[in-house]
């Protein structure tokens, strides 16, 4: 089965006309997670003092380009990708780069093994995004390292690549009724 | 229009030149992070109105909850507060007693007055660090004179130096971030020291004397040192560890609200050369043929090198 392909294909004649009005609706609901990522982002850059703010924009960001890349991809193209971390790096505070680095290799692997990762149970799934959690997050304190000239503590890498495994699966259960209600194109 | 091949060979190329340019990126903020820091700041600058109205309602429960704990407690806390208000009293008088016996002192002296420093007052509007870095915003309004490496203080003590300036916010490094470097004396012993921040609560102090090691309870202040003035309260020292002397700040570094930022400027505190570096000036060949500036003074002793004139 192709994920791509959820929703049986409707023939042309019994399809709803195609009004502005519903590709509107269409082009939103594709658009849902990319809005996502860049409301998240702007959100939990304000200073709520909420602890662990930054890296829970990392986490969020990571999780929902690996959920819709592999799941649906219509909604989560390349270029969305691009724009989504450009708005992640601007609203953060890091060493530039990295977040949106990490984003389009996690696209790129997730939309690669699209097809195995719609067969793979969701505790493998969760596995495999689990370690290139950990790879972005060691990547990132590498980076922040080689700036400082300094070996800095590893902690709050490890902090945020916790973060951003323990969030998935409830991310995921949210994604998962988006896909079928409200971020559904079809369903326009 | 392209060919269905064209667009799969352009589909396949979108993401490898994607991840090209984040890579181009991630130099960039090697090389040149003023750079990508000051698009951060624009950003921030712009939604600074939309940071208050979204911490709006935060600020607004913690203010009723403040309320509701005061009024169910009211006649313990009038109590705290008579007992509080005695103490502080007595330290009025004192520091009333104080600043006169100072003033009278500098009198006497003749001490030559300290230039008062400008100031501006901000409200935090984000805490900006990310995971590796302590640094927060503040909105300072438009129109302000603030430079960069100037001082930011709260109610109590030292917070950290200005490290970027926008046309409306400042980001001020704060002395617990990993890159700041404060250079402190200790209050007792007049020591000099380092104090280095490591991304936790209370930075280390390094480079102090070795035989001299900071005493625990003992005070530290600020070092003056271009724009950084002396004197400034920066905190106490503690042994977190043996050997390994900590800072516990006076200023709240977890919840900042109001931070004043201080331009003490640098102008007039530039050192005279040092001796090595003054230009001897050639003296001529022979000095003592000519007539002596001084040689209208009347019956001058000899003197030596004066050739017995």
């Amino acid at each position: 089965m192709v994920a791509e392909n959820s929703t049986p294909h409707l023939h042309s004649a019994v399809e709803p006309k195609q009004t502005f009005r519903r590709a509107l609706d269409m082009a939103a609901r594709a658009a849902m997670p990319s809005l996502f990522i860049i409301f998240s982002a702007i959100l939990l850059s304000a200073p709520f003092g909420i602890p662990g703010q930054a890296q829970l924009q990392f986490g969020i960001a990571m999780c929902t380009v690996w959920f819709w890349a592999y799941s649906r991809p219509r909604s989560m193209p390349a270029l969305a990708v691009f724009l989504c971390g450009l708005v992640v790096e601007i609203f953060s505070f890091g060493p530039p780069g990295t977040v949106l680095l990490s984003l389009l290799v996690i696209y790129g692997v997730a939309h690669h093994w699209r097809y195995g990762l719609s067969r793979l149970g969701f505790i493998v799934g969760w596995l495999i995004f689990s370690i290139f959690a950990v790879l972005a997050s060691f990547f990132q304190w590498a980076l922040v390292c080689l700036h400082a000239v300094a070996l800095l503590s590893p902690a709050p890498g490890l902090f945020q690549a916790a973060l951003t495994i323990g969030i998935y699966p409830s991310l995921t259960a949210l994604f998962v009724w988006g896909r079928r209600t409200f971020a559904n194109p079809d369903q326009a | 229009m392209l060919s269905i091949h064209a667009r799969q060979v352009l589909a396949k190329a979108v993401l490898p030149i994607l991840i090209l340019l984040a890579v181009g990126l991630v130099l960039l903020g090697l090389v040149r992070r003023p750079a990508v820091d000051g698009v951060r700041l624009m950003a921030t600058d712009f939604m600074a109105p939309a940071y208050h109205g979204l911490v709006w309602p935060q600020e607004r429960v913690k203010v009723w909850l403040m309320d509701l704990r005061g009024a169910t407690d009211l006649a313990k806390e009038n109590a705290r507060l008579r007992d509080e208000n005695r103490a502080l009293r007595h330290w009025y008088d004192v520091a009333v007693a104080l600043a006169a016996e100072n003033g009278r002192l500098k009198k006497s002296l003749h001490w030559i007055p300290e230039t008062v420093p400008q100031y501006v007052t901000g409200r935090v509007t984000r805490d900006d660090g990310g995971p590796y870095s302590r640094a927060v915003l503040l909105d300072v309004g438009s129109g302000h004179d603030v430079r960069i490496g100037d001082v930011a203080l709260d109610a109590a003590g030292l917070l950290g130096r200005v490290t970027e300036v926008g046309p409306h916010t400042v980001r001020v490094l704060m002395i617990n971030d990993d890159a700041s470097r404060i250079p402190v004396t200790l209050g007792s012993s007049h020591r000099d020291a380092i104090m280095a921040g490591d991304d936790t609560a209370s930075p280390r102090l390094i480079f102090y004397p070795q035989d001299h090691h900071p005493v625990e309870g003992e005070r530290v202040e600020t070092r003056g040192q271009s724009t950084m003035p002396a004197g400034l309260p920066v905190g106490t020292v503690h042994y977190s560890a043996p050997n390994r002397p900590v800072v516990v700040p006076d200023a709240d570094l977890d919840r900042l609200d109001i931070v004043r930022v201080f331009d003490y400027g640098d102008d007039d505190s530039q050192a005279p050369d040092a001796p090595g570096r003054v230009r001897v000036k050639k003296l001529p060949q022979n000095p003592l043929t000519g007539p002596l500036p001084f040689s209208w003074l009347p019956n001058l002793p000899d003197m030596p090198g004066r050739g017995g004139q």
